[in-house]
């Protein structure tokens, strides 16, 4: 091939992904990227490439506060001491029978943290923000409890049922992949990935939810569920990549999905704005970028205070 | 104009990259004359982005396994000389694209292994910086200020970073080649000279 090699011109897309990482591109630098674009199809590639691993590495936040980039490479035991504290715990909830009797081992994470919770099973439970589990696993069974946020639980094969409790609700799965959702004054939801799950709610009978469905609702008195794309099981899961994706919500419920995951809080006086749809990939911890975002493109005011960014309509010129 | 969404990246950090080793060993062990793996990597990856639409892919690996497959196809057309046994192998690569992906749930289970591997694999500085802006999450100008260094060189050492991790997956683990060539321009342009040769 004539040219600039593979490996120089990853390089010089991985210049391109640290710059749109720092920032969103100004005209000028857009410009340029796109002009490198079109020089060569092995450039939009590289260029791709390079943007992907970029997104991937979002998830090292899961690492969290435990991870020492000064230590040696970590061995497999290290990466199941990942998170702070983690290893201790680890022990004692290895100890399967023993934990039977006791309230189990719980995590948590605070706004705008993600963790990832290896299991002695083999299964493996993400976190997102705010969100807190309790393990309790014992000789005949595995059941975790959801207390408060947003879980997706990664489950391996085992001869003990897998369950997970919420509220109310209670999910039964085999090896499998879901998520659950319990927030504040909201019915529990659960979005199944991969396999399947069957799901009850008080007395209500068990309802098989299969891959690419998801129970909207849950409650003793109702579960609805819904089919739904893979791209949108997807999208639900745009967290695990520090990512908030909106396809249609208004900008009020964006407002307080944001408010999940940082301190600063976004407001937004008049319904009407309230009420606009928005659609699109942003940054889950960077509430004051979405908005600016927001305002660049709906003609309104981003006024940036102290913990909170207020959208309004910008005054007309006197 | 081509220009590459955050959705499209982010779903080809999902769905694509996951399956870069395989493809690359699959490609690798069918060599045909002439085209690099990673060139034709770099052009599969560049027929994704300018899809229109890729949520009606409900197989991405298949998908990417073919698309690699025709580029392949397209190049043994264009070329004069093509032997009895390079069609051959053509005709294998086709097969395989239809294979399950029995693997696909260990991808999910390990990956944080892995990115945790690559990222204390980076050599000293950039895994600092690596690790203030992804783990602890700070911003470009918080870690400039928390390392003493000026923005512009947090900005080159998150760059280095993204080059290496790119080497370190597309052989699904540590590419210590990638590593030890990180720093040296002089090392790259002997590899570029090599690489001429063999062309």
């Amino acid at each position: 091939m004539p040219g600039k090699t593979a490996s120089e011109i990853d390089a010089q897309a991985a210049d391109w992904a640290a710059r749109i990482d720092r920032a969103p591109l100004t005209e000028t630098e857009q410009a340029a990227l796109d002009a490198w674009l079109a020089e060569d199809m092995r450039h939009l590639g590289a260029y791709g490439r390079a943007r992907a691993v970029a997104i991937h590495s979002e998830r090292a936040a899961a690492l969290g506060s435990g991870f020492r980039p000064s230590a040696p490479r970590p061995s497999r035991r290290g990466f199941l001491a990942g998170g702070a504290g983690m290893a201790a715990s680890l022990a004692v909830a290895t100890t399967g029978g023993l934990m039977y009797a006791t309230r189990g081992e719980a995590y948590a994470t605070h706004i705008g943290e993600l963790k990832v919770v290896p299991l002695s099973d083999g299964s493996v439970v993400s976190l997102n923000t705010q969100s807190r589990i309790r393990v309790l696993y014992s000789h005949d069974k595995r059941e975790i409890h959801l207390e408060d946020g947003e879980a997706l639980f990664d489950v391996a094969r085992d001869a003990r049922p897998f369950v997970v409790r919420a509220g109310e609700t209670k999910v039964l799965a085999d090896a499998t992949a879901f998520t659950v959702r319990h927030l504040d004054d909201q019915p529990v939801q659960v979005a199944v990935k991969r396999g399947a799950v069957s799901v009850t709610a008080g007395d209500k009978a068990p309802v098989r939810l299969l891959a690419n469905m998801r129970a909207v609702e849950t409650t003793p008195e109702r579960i609805a569920v819904a089919s739904v794309t893979p791209a949108e099981i997807d999208r639900g899961l745009a967290w695990r990549e520090q990512r908030i994706a909106f396809e249609g919500e208004t900008l009020g419920d964006a407002a307080s999905e944001f408010r999940r995951y940082s301190d600063t809080r976004i407001v937004i006086d008049d319904p009407a704005i309230a009420r606009e749809p928005i659609t699109g990939l942003f940054q889950a911890n960077d509430p004051v970028g979405f908005s600016q975002a927001v305002a660049a493109s709906f003609g309104l005011k981003a006024d940036v205070g102290d913990g909170e960014v207020r959208l309004h309509r910008a005054k007309p010129p006197t | 104009m081509t220009r590459l969404s955050d959705e499209r990246a982010l779903w080809l950090s999902r769905h694509v990259l996951p399956h870069e080793p395989a493809l690359r060993a699959w490609l690798s062990k069918r060599r045909i004359p002439g085209l690099e793996v990673d060139d034709l990597v770099q052009e599969t990856y560049a027929r994704l982005i300018v899809l229109e639409n890729v949520s009606a892919i409900i197989n991405p690996r298949a998908y990417v396994f073919q698309t690699a497959y025709s580029i392949l196809i397209n190049h043994v057309r264009r070329s004069r000389v093509v032997s009895f046994q390079t069609m051959h192998d053509i005709d294998q690569l086709g097969v395989m694209a239809d294979e399950a992906t029995p693997e696909d749930t260990l991808i999910g289970r390990d990956e944080l292994y892995r990115l945790q591997q690559a990222i204390s694999a980076l050599p000293g500085k950039i895994r600092d910086v690596f690790v203030l802006r992804r783990v602890k999450g700070l911003s470009q100008r918080e870690v400039a200020k928390s390392l003493n260094l000026s923005e512009s060189t947090v900005e080159k050492h998150m760059s280095r970073g993204f080059f290496l991790l790119m080497g370190a997956f597309s052989h699904g683990g540590n590419d210590d080649s990638r590593t030890s060539r990180a720093w040296g321009t002089k090392l790259r342009t002997t590899n570029a000279r090599k690489d001429s040769q063999r062309d």
